[in-house]
């Protein structure tokens, strides 16, 4: 399994997830398998698509081929943080450090 | 113990590093770039992008000693592989750093005295400070201090240094582009390493808290220092690089909401001043350890 997004526990998994099509953005900070799952943070302007979450350790964005939900597991590979992603303010889907 | 480690290895660092972002580099950055000559030709800046580098170098010397004598103090495997890995990456940046200083003119038999000359002494105070706890085989301490506290600052510097010279000097904007990367791995090693320590150690809390503001207190003043020292170099690089916009160039770009192209050097301290600290509240408090604020220098 090369998706970052390793266990989807979100209470509304039985509704169907929405599926994206990966482009390589051209980060190049992890083995090249799995670079299309990364790509660099733009700054606070930086919107982030639905399959997308900011990772808080090292600032990189990452990628799933799927629809990110509250609850999801997700893995950052450029600093090897395990995250649980939640929601947070104005609605915006974040991430925090599972230790 | 350090679950986090399992799917990282020196195969996985291999093809990441050398074989990723620093394929096909010299010393960091695309073969054939050089100093730009806004730079080389003018003194004051010159002289300034010297000291500057010399920072550098003392800054990531500091952090090899650091990384490679946690080596034996690891109390896992993983983490000793881990920072095998990180003591290379550390030997690579003194090295870039100190061929920047090279290309800057200094010459390979005055490299030592160039350093000991300018060499900010609240840095020194700030190395030793990390290096005592490493030579005691303190690990937590260590760790805290080499991946967090210390690299988080090197993160932020590196970040605000690459914005300031993106449009006017690719050579270096690359070189610190391949140590930001780098940095990405040291800090989420110190963060999920020490995020499960210190929940099995909460004793050693009150220790690295009191590193932990006894290095700021010296990063601080270093950063006062070196800001206080730029001034004129600081007024010249953004004269010459507006001159160099109005030519084609790259404008400078915003950093954390300072205008490099017209900050002064006092507002430039105080904005990286406020982004280190904020991120070392934010790191620490994840990991459970309470950021104690400094003494203002």
């Amino acid at each position: 399994m090369t998706d970052p997004l390793e266990d989807a526990r979100s209470p509304r998994d039985r509704a169907a997830r929405q599926r994206f099509v990966l482009d390589d953005t051209g980060f190049d900070e992890v083995p090249k398998k799995y670079r299309r799952f990364y790509r660099k943070w733009g700054g606070v302007n930086d919107a982030l698509a639905r399959n997308e979450v900011l990772c808080p350790v090292c600032k990189v964005v990452i990628r799933s081929t799927r629809e990110l939900r509250p609850g999801d597991r997700v893995y950052c590979m450029p600093c090897m943080s395990r995250l649980v992603v939640s929601v947070g303010e104005g609605g915006r889907l974040e991430a925090l450090v599972a230790y | 113990m350090s679950g986090f480690l399992s799917a990282y290895s020196i195969q996985n660092w291999l093809e990441s590093c050398p074989q990723g972002y620093l394929e096909d580099t010299q010393y960091g950055h695309a073969p054939g770039q050089t100093e730009p000559a806004l730079v080389l030709d003018n003194p004051t800046l010159l002289a300034d992008t010297i000291r500057t580098t010399v920072q550098l170098v003392v800054g990531e010397r500091c952090a090899l000693a650091a990384s490679s004598g946690l080596i034996n103090a690891a109390p896992d495997h993983a983490s000793k592989a881990f920072l095998a890995t990180q003591t290379l990456d550390e030997a690579r940046h003194v090295e870039i750093f100190t061929q920047r200083l090279y290309d800057l003119g200094v010459k390979k038999s005055e490299l030592e005295s160039t350093l000991a000359e300018h060499a900010n002494p609240n840095l020194v105070k700030f190395a030793e400070v990390l290096l005592e706890k490493v030579d005691k085989g303190d690990f937590i301490a260590g760790v805290v201090g080499q991946n967090i506290v210390l690299e988080g600052m090197a993160f932020s510097v590196f970040e605000m240094l690459q914005a300031a010279v993106s449009g006017v000097n690719p050579k270096f904007a690359n070189t610190l582009s391949g140590t930001i990367a780098d940095e990405r791995r040291h800090v989420g090693f110190g963060e999920n390493r020490i995020g499960s320590l210190i929940k099995q150690h909460p004793e050693r809390k009150a220790d690295v808290e009191k590193m932990q503001k006894e290095m700021a207190y010296h990063m601080l003043a270093t950063f006062s220092t070196q800001f206080a020292q730029s001034g004129s170099a600081m007024q010249e690089g953004q004269r010459m690089a507006q001159a160099a916009e109005g030519n084609g160039a790259e404008a400078p770009a915003k950093w954390h909401g300072a205008d490099l192209a017209t900050a002064t050097p006092e507002e430039m301290e105080g904005v990286l001043s406020d982004t280190v600290l904020k991120e070392f509240k934010v790191r620490l408090g994840r990991i459970g350890i309470e950021y104690q604020t400094p003494a203002a220098p």
